[in-house]
């Protein structure tokens, strides 16, 4: 199955997943549809853990706490794309799920997938129904940088070894020389505002 | 209420005002800089471009994703594109400032307007003499009114020729280097590429028209763009705003002011201006100060009228009228949350649109007069300069009758003061010498005083307030370097006390004495933002004096907690006027190597000046130390293994 995989250090905090992951959820599908709707469901999050940014959502475990979690039955798992998926109608808000989740990856509120007036658990779907058509999830299309890739977890773990021992052996390859620099000085601002040692 | 450090303000003053802020939970621009955490690494890093509809397009600093806009630019095009943009704003604001006195001076000249006067002709004289217009036997406004004729060209300029201010002030040698830079670089490249500014308006126009969709590529024709464009501001604009308002107003004397929030009365009706133009707040000063305004103050139960100011129109109004100065741009929010503060009037720059949320928390009234800026919130006096005393009296008498509903359960101010001796102008500075750069030049030489760095402000939330200004300043004391500045960095340093005398204790043996022998603190107040043209035209006088180019004196510039684009045209015209210049935060130039390269280094080969980029206060004196100590061999006042310790 494949996975969304995080390399935060190479997330600049575009934010460009957040907008794409909204677009791809709303009933309008266009940016402009969105703005100003409160129903807007967003399944994934850029926090910022002080200099570092890493953009949060579910991963999909196997087994799923919140799929064994689930008093209602709301929870399931897509067998085609592997991805646990949330029946919005069935879903009582009781936070079950939330409660249980090792990320932090279930919000609530009233989105446009939810019955008239209820607020339902909302989180990150896989984008299974465009996984079906082919595509890629919609965060990871919109991310430039390759923090975010879909893939199999075992030819992605060899890449990044691969990359790692390159640096580690070979000494090249590597971050580019100022975005090292930008990342570093990043950092050190973080460390002062916190009047830590830079 | 404890004065115990706070993470985001060395200034005890703030921390007190951050408890309060915290207990209440007011908005502040710290909580909202948390709030926009993380903030995006492409606007960081200079590679976004939004200058057309086919974008915005972002280049990946990681050389993984796309590597050209859909135009085909590449990073080094975007980054050199933004920067022109910011110093064309920052260049904009100064010079729009400097048009305004100037055509006030044409007003007052030919007798239009009749609310202002011409307080110093000696000044008038000095310029008009500069300019090449003639003085003898001719009366004040006919010569004021060529000289504001001269001024307000500089803007509107069509031809070629370089703009007389520019060629007025600037040193000779700069002049030369310039001119000749332009015929090597169209060796180099083939193309015209000009430095010396050709009007004002005109090279912010330039850079407006060379970034729109599919002009400029090339990083090095746009970052010279940048130069000629902030030269137009450092050598225009920014020099006519301080040379008309010296004519209008006075050119500042040595005086001594309060510094920080102790300055606001609690038995007062205190009215805040802040901004950037003394237009209006020297009306305001005048009329706060008027019997029939503190009679209508008593008549509320109020002692009287106190006015303080706030960033740098509070620069303008201490340098020029002695009136005491409550903060810099990060005390802007905290000074209303004192609870003491009838009336905030701001005119132009710097002014937080939050400030007009945070004073209807209280009784204060926020008044906004420009036609540049109107602030959803605010009230709106609109301010008209051939009105001007009506309008001042008008402020005064909203702040008046915003005394009674003034909750007294909700006051706490501060009581840190410190004081300042402000007010050195080029001519008090020369003054203070005794009328000639000699015994400045003299001690430089000797290595009393190793060198001169010149300081410009801005706070940032980014940078804990005040600290990297004070922690600079204090590590440059120590290495005997004088340090000379303007902005809200001059406004930090008088709340920490480092321009009054007793500041001399901190200073090196040989600075310590050299103040000490002339009385003045190590630590000068040059007046507001624009006026770091002032430092130019010291700068230039030094340089002239020793018969050398600007780039072979020991003197560098700093920007520690710079925020505004003005800052960038700033930096730019101090770089290519042969200075070297320290920035900290960076600006948004890492997403392009060609454009770093050419701002940290081929800067130096080409002009002498470039920028250099330091987090830490002692690691920045120690660099600027050592640069300084380079020079000085370059002068042939030190042997090369001075240097190299």
């Amino acid at each position: 199955m494949k996975k969304i995989f995080v390399d935060y250090r190479k997330c600049v905090a575009c934010k460009s997943c957040e907008t794409a992951c909204a677009v791809a959820h709303h009933p309008g599908g266009s940016l402009f549809a969105l703005v100003g709707d409160s129903r807007t469901q967003v399944n994934v999050r850029v926090l910022g853990v002080e200099h570092e940014a890493f953009p949060v959502s579910c991963r999909h475990c196997d087994p799923a706490a919140c799929l064994s979690a689930c008093p209602a039955g709301a929870i399931s798992r897509d067998p085609e794309t592997g991805a646990v998926v949330q029946t919005p109608e069935k879903c009582q808000a009781c936070a079950m799920c939330a409660m249980v989740c090792p990320f932090d990856a279930i919000s609530f509120k009233h989105t446009h997938q939810a019955l008239p007036g209820r607020e339902v658990a909302y989180k990150c779907d896989l984008c299974h129904e465009r996984l079906i058509r082919g595509e890629e999830p919609a965060c990871v299309q919109a991310c430039h940088t390759g923090a975010l890739v879909f893939q199999e977890s075992e030819p992605q773990r060899e890449k990044r070894a691969a990359a790692s021992l390159k640096v580690y052996l070979l000494g090249e390859g590597g971050e580019p020389p100022l975005f090292s620099m930008y990342r570093e000085l990043r950092r050190r601002a973080f460390a002062r505002r916190r009047m830590e040692k830079p | 209420m404890g004065t115990r450090p706070d993470h985001r303000s060395v200034d005890p003053a703030a921390a007190a005002m951050l408890k309060i802020s915290d207990r209440e939970g007011f908005d502040t621009a710290w909580m909202r800089l948390e709030a926009q955490q993380p903030q995006c690494g492409y606007g960081q890093l200079g590679t976004c471009c939004r200058n057309c509809s086919m974008g915005p397009c972002r280049i990946d600093p990681l050389e993984e994703g796309p590597r050209r806009g859909v135009c085909g630019a590449n990073a080094d095009t975007m980054v050199a594109r933004n920067l022109a943009r910011m110093a064309a704003a920052g260049a904009s604001a100064h010079s729009d400032h400097g048009r305004k006195v100037a055509l006030l001076l044409k007003e007052v000249a030919s007798g239009r307007n009749t609310d202002y006067t011409i307080i110093n002709p000696d000044k008038l004289l000095a310029v008009a003499g500069r300019l090449g217009i003639p003085t003898e036997g001719r009366d004040v406004p006919s010569v004021a009114g060529d000289v504001a004729d001269a001024a307000i060209a500089c803007f509107g300029a069509q031809s070629e020729e370089t703009i007389p201010f520019a060629t007025a002030y600037m040193p000779q040698k700069r002049q030369e280097l310039l001119k000749s830079l332009e015929g090597t670089l169209a060796e180099l490249t083939g193309a015209r590429i000009g430095l010396m500014p050709r009007g004002i308006d005109r090279e912010v126009v330039d850079i407006m028209h060379r970034t729109h969709f599919g002009c400029d590529a090339d990083p090095l024709s746009l970052v010279a763009q940048t130069l000629r464009c902030s030269f137009g501001d450092g050598w225009g604009g920014s020099l006519i705003a301080t040379e008309c308002q010296d004519i209008l107003f006075g050119s500042p004397t040595v005086r001594t002011i309060k510094a920080n929030l102790g300055v606001l009365d609690p038995e007062m009706v205190n009215v805040l201006v802040h901004g950037h133009e003394p237009v209006l707040s020297e009306k305001v000063v005048e009329w706060a100060r008027s019997p029939e305004m503190a009679e209508a103050a008593k008549a509320v139960g109020a002692k009287g009228v106190n006015v303080a100011g706030l960033c740098c129109t509070g620069n303008e109004i201490l340098m020029r009228q002695g009136v005491n100065v409550a903060g810099n741009l990060l005390h802007s929010e905290l000074a209303i949350m004192t609870g003491a503060v009838e009336a905030m009037v701001v005119d132009v720059q710097c002014i937080m649109p939050s400030l007009a949320d945070l004073s209807s928390c209280f009784h204060t009234r926020f008044i906004t007069t420009s036609e540049q800026t109107n602030i959803p919130g605010a009230l709106h006096i609109q301010f008209e300069e051939h009105d001007a005393n009506a309008i001042a009296k008008r402020i005064i008498q909203t702040a008046i009758e915003a005394y009674p509903g003034r909750n007294a359960a909700k006051v706490y101010i501060p009581q840190e003061t410190e004081e300042a001796m402000v007010g050195f102008s080029v001519e008090q500075v020369l003054a203070a010498l005794g009328g000639t750069p000699d015994p400045l030049v003299e001690v430089i030489a000797n290595g009393t005083i190793k060198g001169v760095v010149g300081i410009v402000g801005c706070n940032n939330a980014k940078v804990q307030q005040d600290f990297f200004h004070l922690s600079l300043t204090r590590e440059l004391l120590k290495r005997d370097i004088l340090v000379l500045g303007t902005g809200c960095w001059a406004i930090a340093a008088a709340k920490a006390g480092l321009m009054n005398l007793g500041a001399q204790q901190l200073a090196g043996p040989g600075l310590k004495a050299v103040c000490e022998q002339l009385g003045i603190p190590p630590v000068l107040h040059m007046g507001s933002c624009v006026d770091c043209s002032r430092m130019l035209v010291l700068t230039g006088a030094l340089a002239d004096h020793l018969g050398v180019d600007t780039a072979a004196l020991p003197v560098v510039g700093s920007a520690p907690e710079w925020t505004t684009e003005k800052a960038v045209a700033i930096g730019s015209y101090f770089v290519g006027s042969g200075l070297p210049v320290h920035l900290w935060p960076v600006p948004p130039i890492l997403g392009s190597p060609a454009v770093t390269k050419i701002l940290t280094e081929s800067a130096k080969d080409l002009f002498g000046g470039y920028f250099f980029v330091e987090e830490d206060p002692a690691a920045t004196a120690d660099r600027m130390e050592s640069i300084i100590m380079e020079k000085r061999v370059g002068l042939g006042l030190e042997k090369e293994e001075t240097c190299s310790k």
